[in-house]
């Protein structure tokens, strides 16, 4: 670019307003990264417990942890949240939902359920 | 009401400051430009583009308190008792309200804005159908005032290899005319990491246009014709 | 990588690995909640399946190439100077490919 190396540019997160889809969007991004940050993990445990019965145990017993539960449930908030914005997507691909009003209801709608969900999970573990 | 308004000299400043002021609205005064043009008036230094002041020449768009729009459609009923004025985000400041411009009309000007027919000149003019003409309906209304663009993160990132949704829009409202003979080139053109697929579809775009277009639901289109002629 | 992923086809990429994904991971969770496998026999036995072993395989393979395109769109995003993208590509690629090797040694010869 032609440009001077440094030019004073307004680009100050905490000083534009985002909208609700923006979050959706950030938080599948981080969803998303966190899930893949995960998978040697998720692999290590699936191999694990196939390899013998002892293999077995141990992931039983890793599950059971307090804080492998407390990752559990911020992975699946990940997943629920990656998988509820990317059908939103998909659907926004096809034209259902892609208008304005729709796209911000579920937007809404997929930040909250994905919370919502987690905390069921979290629920469920004790 | 208060008035804060990003302030910078690039003659005296090293980088931008914000400078209040107070200001009553006049009973005759509507729109939040009529109070940055008396402010003008009383501080001849204080710099921002305008010129037809009712939103369709797209001159006057700035950051209003946190989100994108021209200043001279927006009411100032609806801004509450304050006010913070900036420059768009992500475009590089000249003075004060004003941006450059220059990368935003590059990426425009690279979509080819205009019909492309390679074949002999008619004798009159190019005909379209009235329902090939209503196809470009909020595609043809943009009038460049770069809210979106600069209000797309996916921009921020790659402003020198992202199209941005303005330009987005313009290239769908080519590739939608029924007189344009270009369809395989401009897809061809998109058909890479970035021009087109940096778009994430957070709709930011949407959200602010002034004119109330939607160029996210064209960068879906783009995609659709794209997916559609490979399979 | 460059040339063979991008464009249309990561999207499309994206969106059929999306799909296969979506449904696997809610057989998933169907199966785990409605037959959790109690002990390792059942688990295994459940696993050494061949339509359960195509199943499994396929879904690493689509959830590394769908890792690998998300991954890499973040990157170029954030990730500016060339020769820090010289390094992180090729090592997020490689530690794809690695663990979905790793996969196809654990899931092929279990019987
Ligand atoms: S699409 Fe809307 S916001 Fe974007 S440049 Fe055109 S008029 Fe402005
Ligand atoms: S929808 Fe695409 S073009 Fe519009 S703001 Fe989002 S990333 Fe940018
Ligand atoms: S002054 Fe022309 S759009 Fe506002």
């Amino acid at each position: 670019m032609a440009a001077p190396p440094s030019r004073v540019v307004f680009l100050n997160l905490a000083q534009i307003r985002l909208p609700v889809g923006a979050l959706t969007s950030i938080l599948h991004r981080v969803s998303g990264v966190l899930l893949a940050l995960a998978i040697p993990l998720v692999a290590w445990a699936f191999a694990r417990s196939l390899a013998n019965p002892e293999g077995f145990a141990d992931i039983a017993a890793w599950l059971a942890n307090p804080g492998v539960k407390v990752a559990a449930v911020l992975w699946i908030w990940a997943l629920s949240h990656h998988l509820l914005a990317g059908v939103r997507h998909m659907l926004s691909d096809v034209d259902v939902g892609s208008r304005l009003w729709y796209a911000r209801k579920s937007a809404y709608t997929v930040n909250i359920a994905a919370v919502l969900i987690a905390i069921a999970a979290a629920g469920a573990f004790w | 009401m208060k008035i804060s308004i990003f302030r910078y000299d690039p003659e005296r400043d090293s980088e931008g400051r914000m400078q209040d002021y107070e200001i009553e609205p006049e009973p005759h005064e509507a729109m939040l430009l009529d109070l940055i043009l008396r402010l003008k008036g009383e501080d001849d230094t204080l710099t921002l583009r305008r010129s037809c002041r009712e939103g369709v020449c797209g001159s006057d768009a700035i950051n209003i308190n946190g989100r994108n729009g021209l200043a001279c459609i927006t009411p100032i009923r609806a801004l509450g008792e304050r006010a913070v004025l900036r420059p768009l985000p992500g475009f590089p400041v000249i003075r004060d309200l004003v941006v450059d411009m220059t990368q935003f009309f590059k990426q425009y000007v690279s979509i080819k804005p205009y019909v492309v027919d390679p074949g002999p000149m008619p004798d009159k003019e190019r005909r379209q159908s009235p329902q090939a003409r209503e196809r470009l309906d909020g595609l043809y209304e943009c009038i460049l005032c770069a809210c979106c663009t600069s209000m797309c993160p996916s921009y921020w990132w790659n402003p020198d290899k992202f199209v941005g949704p303005a330009g987005l829009l313009q290239a769908y409202r080519f590739l939608a005319d029924s007189r344009d003979r270009d369809t395989k080139a401009r897809l061809d053109d998109l058909d890479d990491v970035y021009r087109l697929f940096r778009c994430r579809t957070i709709m930011n775009c949407t959200e602010v246009c002034p004119k109330a277009l939607a160029p996210s639901r064209a960068i879906e289109r783009i995609r659709l014709m794209l997916a559609e002629r490979a399979l | 990588m460059r040339s063979v992923l991008t464009g249309l086809r990561a999207w499309l990429v994206q969106r059929v690995t999306a799909l296969y994904l979506l449904a696997f991971i809610i057989y998933f969770i169907a199966h785990f909640l409605f037959a959790s496998p109690s002990d390792y026999d059942t688990w295994r036995s459940y696993a050494a399946q061949g339509d359960v072993k195509l199943l499994v395989l396929a879904g690493f393979v689509a959830l590394l190439l769908h890792a690998w395109v998300g991954l890499r769109d973040v990157m170029l995003d954030y990730v500016k100077p060339i020769s820090a993208r010289a390094v992180a590509l090729p090592l997020v690629a490689g530690a794809l490919i690695a663990i979905g090797l790793w996969m196809l040694v654990t899931i092929a010869p279990l019987r």
